[in-house]
């Protein structure tokens, strides 16, 4: 090691006397940039699922967010979830609005919000969209405290169709490489090719340098389906679908071309369903596209893209697809009527944002719904955290929950009370009936608890202890207690 | 080789003589008991696994046997014992071995050793508080060591050996250390326990554990028709009757007796005798609280301690209250619960069956611990496979365990980690099963696993073709090992 110290020192010495190389180029500014781009100020207070009737301490986030037509601007769902207080900002902080949510997706992640103050946005130039390909520039902007436009280049380095965070849902995405500055607190940065916004980051990975970015085609959907009063968003076939590369198994089901994917789930009153979809069918081509055996298509933008693209991205609410289906060895068109999958229509909601957790306090057994959201309470780890069956049932609620019921009740915890004695360790159970009554919901529980049996309530688990009684007296008597000795501001919402 | 134990203190230890009836002899029938373990190999389940091992410690019991813990000889390959003043180390082999109560008796075939022993009176439960002492050979030095405590408490705990069982135990406040395992604690010249577990000091001080006599005087009689039948249980689930509400539903005066039965295995022995919804009042005329326990020998015990002192083909009756009527019922204990791949398994060979380069092996905990699976159904199905009766219909769980690369199974990946629930439309529960749908000519094999929308195919000339490739590159020796022919009871 010690040659090694030696050389590095030297090396040193020689670097001091060297001319200093030219500070790092100042990223260009043009005077007008910061026209294009306003701060969002956002307030957040998160609901506590483990105690669903409060919130969590509210935290305040700093975004960039572009300018669009229409005096709106655009940031992420992500930031603006749960939010409490919106503000946009004048970039060199000289002014402030109160703003509201116009729309908001949680599931492509994007968000429009307009300024209370109409002509607060006045001053500024919207930006255009355009979109971008692999090996194009994009610059991403931050702003200093004066207002100056603070751009980054980086190369657009993929393009793919990728999971969002929220739901099972797959879109469109830009991946650059850029190294950005944590400047603000989140990384809602406009991504902008030639002066025109090309997409919206929404993550940064500070090890890899990778900006993740939700790209124009997206955000064009978006806001097209945003203009639409109700929103609906975006659309779904419910199908899933397995590659057909293992050449055994082309040969099994009789596929003698070269493309083709293999329909491994159709989903119970989806629109590929209803269309008459079936699990082994073999999608040669969506919309005349031929989809090869990985259920790519070839993108006249992108090359070539898994084909949820074609729907999620080309596609609106009501538009009609043709699948042309191998069955039987005989060719087939079946027509798809695509609609919007309801995050309330699934048994374990994948997100819950914007509304407060349902429960019920019943005497001090604390009744919740099932949702992916409870259990993500249980920290980054959750899927090892939360408890096992729970996530279970979660994850394969498809397969197991195909004919009901609509929602998991489940016992998440005992605030003990006289009325509760010997009740005060269970958690985290699968509540079935309540007085005999079987739960579809939470919402079946007020009209169970009308119905004690000889002045007790029976609630039955699908696990130990199978079955406990409340009695339905002391439950009334308690009722006012167990508000005030655990200060609940309520004991129910339905 | 003592479980749990990871800081060593050195505890110097005054051996009062006056408390042992004859020191020499007492230290004379204490054995060093060295194995040699093969450790089995779950990842290349053909070949042999990596060799470990350690020591712990033996007493002699009977004319010619030592007694010492399961899991001082588990795995065993090559056995020695050593004692106090004796030159030589004598080959020793394992007579009779319990994992699920982690005790087990070696043989010595070479009278010579026996020597100047003397075999130890078994005694009973000592007092709480009372002195014991514990002689063993454990880490910090060659020789034999004797380390005293007090009776701290008797539970019913866990038995960290096989991880699923437990029975009773007793702990005690003398150092316990790597080594003393299988060694006997003593008072008043007679084995009151067995010295097996113990913490870490990393999470508590001073806290030793050992097999208590009726455990001891449990596996002697057990294994004395010749094998050993492992523990017998009521395989039910108990909720405690606190809540007024509850006892009141169940029609029970407010007298602190009785628990609910709250879940029945259908593969226990309480099946058909006891439903979910019964209380038990009394197990073997003993009269049980609302909280689960029951006084036996002056001791308040959990009710379970009944069903510990059974046999196989013992039963108990159990006086119920069911749907408000006092009624009694006999449980009969026809065999040890018959499903055990949560447990750790020891001195069996890895099962298996591989086809066209896939591995397929049952679901165990060795499996588990080998492989370290991502599947989250992989995990429930282990995690939940008594409680949610999972071996109802699937008595084994088969895993695609692993895939010995070639072309036949490049494009198969994605089906790593699957549970086999079909081949060719025949439904496969069990290992053999499997060897079976495989052994049958076909043109396709078409796997279908749990909740997979796309069968794995494989073609039965592909394999064919590809099967002395793939033993000869991964130098596979053997295609399947189904395990003996009656799995053992």
């Amino acid at each position: 090691m010690r040659p090694f110290a030696f050389i590095l020192l030297f090396a040193l010495a020689l670097r001091a006397d060297e001319p200093k190389p030219a500070a790092p180029a100042v990223p260009a500014v043009k005077p007008d940039e910061s026209h294009h781009v306003v701060r969002v100020n956002i307030t957040n207070q998160n609901w506590d699922f483990m105690r669903p009737w409060g919130k969590r301490a509210p935290f305040s986030r700093r975004a960039v967010g572009p300018v669009l037509a229409g005096g709106r601007v655009l940031v992420t769902a992500e930031l603006v979830a749960n939010a409490t207080y919106i503000e946009l900002e004048m970039p060199d902080g000289s002014g402030k609005t109160p703003a509201q949510i116009e729309a908001v997706d949680y599931e492509c992640n994007l968000a429009v919000l307009r300024g209370d103050d109409a002509k607060f946005l006045k001053a500024f130039q919207p930006l255009d969209f355009t979109e971008a390909k692999v090996g194009d520039t994009l610059n991403i902007w931050q702003l200093e405290s004066t207002g100056v436009v603070l751009s980054t280049a980086g190369p657009l380095t993929t393009v793919e169709v990728t999971r969002y965070p929220n739901d099972d849902s797959s879109f469109l995405v830009y991946r650059s490489t850029a190294s950005i500055q944590f400047r603000d607190s989140s990384f809602t940065l406009p991504a902008i090719k030639n002066g025109r916004l090309a997409g919206l980051v929404v993550r940064y990975d500070n090890q890899s340098n990778s900006a993740e970015i939700v790209p124009s085609p997206v955000i064009r959907h978006f806001l097209k389906d945003a203009d639409k009063k109700p929103y609906e968003g975006f659309p779904r076939t419910g199908l899933l679908f397995s590659n057909t590369r293992d050449p055994q198994f082309r040969r099994y089901v009789g596929l003698n071309g070269n493309g083709g994917v293999y329909v491994t789930e159709v989903l119970k009153d989806s629109p590929a369903s209803k269309a008459g979809l079936q699990p082994g069918d073999i999608i040669l081509k969506l919309d005349g596209e031929p989809i090869d055996q990985d259920g790519n298509y070839v993108d006249p933008d992108y090359g070539k893209l898994a084909l949820i693209n074609l729907i999620s991205t080309k596609h609106f609410v009501g538009d009609a697809v043709k699948f042309t289906i191998q069955r039987d060895g005989k060719l087939q068109e079946l027509t798809v009527t695509l609609t919007h999958r309801d995050v309330e229509s699934y048994v374990s909601e994948p997100y819950v944002i914007d509304r407060a957790p349902k429960f019920y306090i019943m005497g001090g057994l604390v009744l919740q719904e099932l949702s992916r959201q409870f259990l993500k309470e249980f920290g980054n780890d959750w899927q090892k955290r939360a408890p096992q069956e729970l996530v279970y049932l979660d994850r394969y609620q498809q397969d197991l929950f195909a004919d009901g019921p609509k929602k998991i009740v489940i016992l998440s915890r005992v605030l003990p009370m006289p009325s509760t004695l010997g009740y005060e360790e269970l958690h985290q159970l699968r509540v079935t009936k309540i007085n005999g009554v079987e739960l579809q919901s939470l919402a079946d529980v007020p009209g169970a608890i009308e119905k004690p049996e000889n002045g007790l309530h029976k609630i039955e688990f699908d696990a130990d202890p199978s079955v406990i009684y409340l009695d339905a007296a002391s439950l009334r008597a308690d009722e006012e207690a167990l508000a005030k000795n655990y200060r609940l501001p309520a004991t129910k919402r339905l | 080789m003592l479980r749990q134990l990871g800081v060593f203190s050195i505890a110097v230890v005054v051996l009062s003589g006056s408390a042992l009836a004859q020191p020499s002899e007492i230290r004379k029938s204490v054995a060093r008991i060295s194995n040699t373990a093969e450790e089995p190999n779950y990842r290349i389940p053909w070949l042999p696994g990596a060799q470990g091992g350690g020591s712990g410690t033996g007493w002699v019991v009977g004319k010619d046997r030592l007694m010492t813990n399961a899991h001082v000889v588990s795995n065993a390959k090559f056995l020695t014992v050593e004692k106090e003043g004796d030159p030589r180390k004598y080959i020793a082999h394992v007579e009779h071995v319990a994992h699920d109560c982690d005790l087990a008796l070696v043989k010595v075939d070479d009278a010579r050793f026996f020597e100047g022993t003397k075999p130890f009176v078994i005694g009973g439960i000592p007092e709480l508080e009372s002195t014991v002492s514990v002689f063993g050979y454990p880490i910090g030095g060659e020789r034999l060591s004797v380390t005293q405590g007090v009776v701290s408490r008797i539970d019913f705990r866990p038995y960290t050996h096989s991880t699923v069982d437990s029975h009773l135990t007793i702990q005690i406040d003398a150092a316990i250390n790597p080594g003393n395992s299988g060694g006997p604690v003593i008072q008043n010249g007679k084995v009151v326990g067995v010295a097996f577990q113990g913490y870490s000091g990393d999470v508590a001080q001073n806290v030793g554990y050992m097999i208590p006599t009726p455990v001891i005087q449990h596996f002697i009689r057990d294994v004395k028709d010749g094998k050993y039948d492992r523990y017998v249980d009521l395989s039910v689930g108990t909720f405690p009757l606190f809540n007024p509400a509850q006892r009141k539903a169940l029609g029970l005066p407010d007298d602190d007796r009785g628990v609910m039965v709250s879940s029945v295995l259908a593969a226990g022995s309480s099946a058909g005798a006891l439903k979910v919804g019964d209380v038990i009042l009394s197990i073997d005329t003993l009269p049980v609280t609302s909280d689960g326990m029951i006084e036996l020998e002056g001791e308040r015990v959990q009710m379970a301690e009944v069903a510990e002192r059974k046999f196989v083909g013992d039963s108990v009756t159990v006086a119920i209250m069911r749907d408000r009527k006092p009624q009694t019922v006999e449980v009969k204990f026809a065999n040890a619960f018959p499903f055990t791949m949560n447990a750790n398994q020891y001195e069996q060979l890895p099962q298996f069956v591989l086809f066209g380069g896939l591995l397929f092996q049952p679901l165990t905990r060795n499996l588990v611990n080998a492989y370290r699976f991502t599947n989250p159904r992989v995990d429930y199905y282990f995690d939940y496979f008594i409680q949610r009766e999972v071996y109802t219909k699937h008595p084994e769980i088969i895993v695609l365990s692993s895939i010995l690369n070639d072309p036949i199974n490049t494009y198969l990946g994605d089906f790593r980690e699957g549970i086999v629930e079909k081949v060719n439309g025949a439904e496969i529960k069990t290992l053999r099963d499997l060897a079976a749908a495989f052994a049958k000519p076909a043109e396709f094999y078409v796997i279908d696993f749990v909740g997979a929308g796309r069968p794995l195919v494989l073609e039965r000339a592909a394999v064919e073709a590809a099967r002395e490739r793939i033993k000869t590159s991964y130098n596979v020796t053997e295609e399947q090992f189904l395990g003996e022919p009656t799995p053992a009871s």
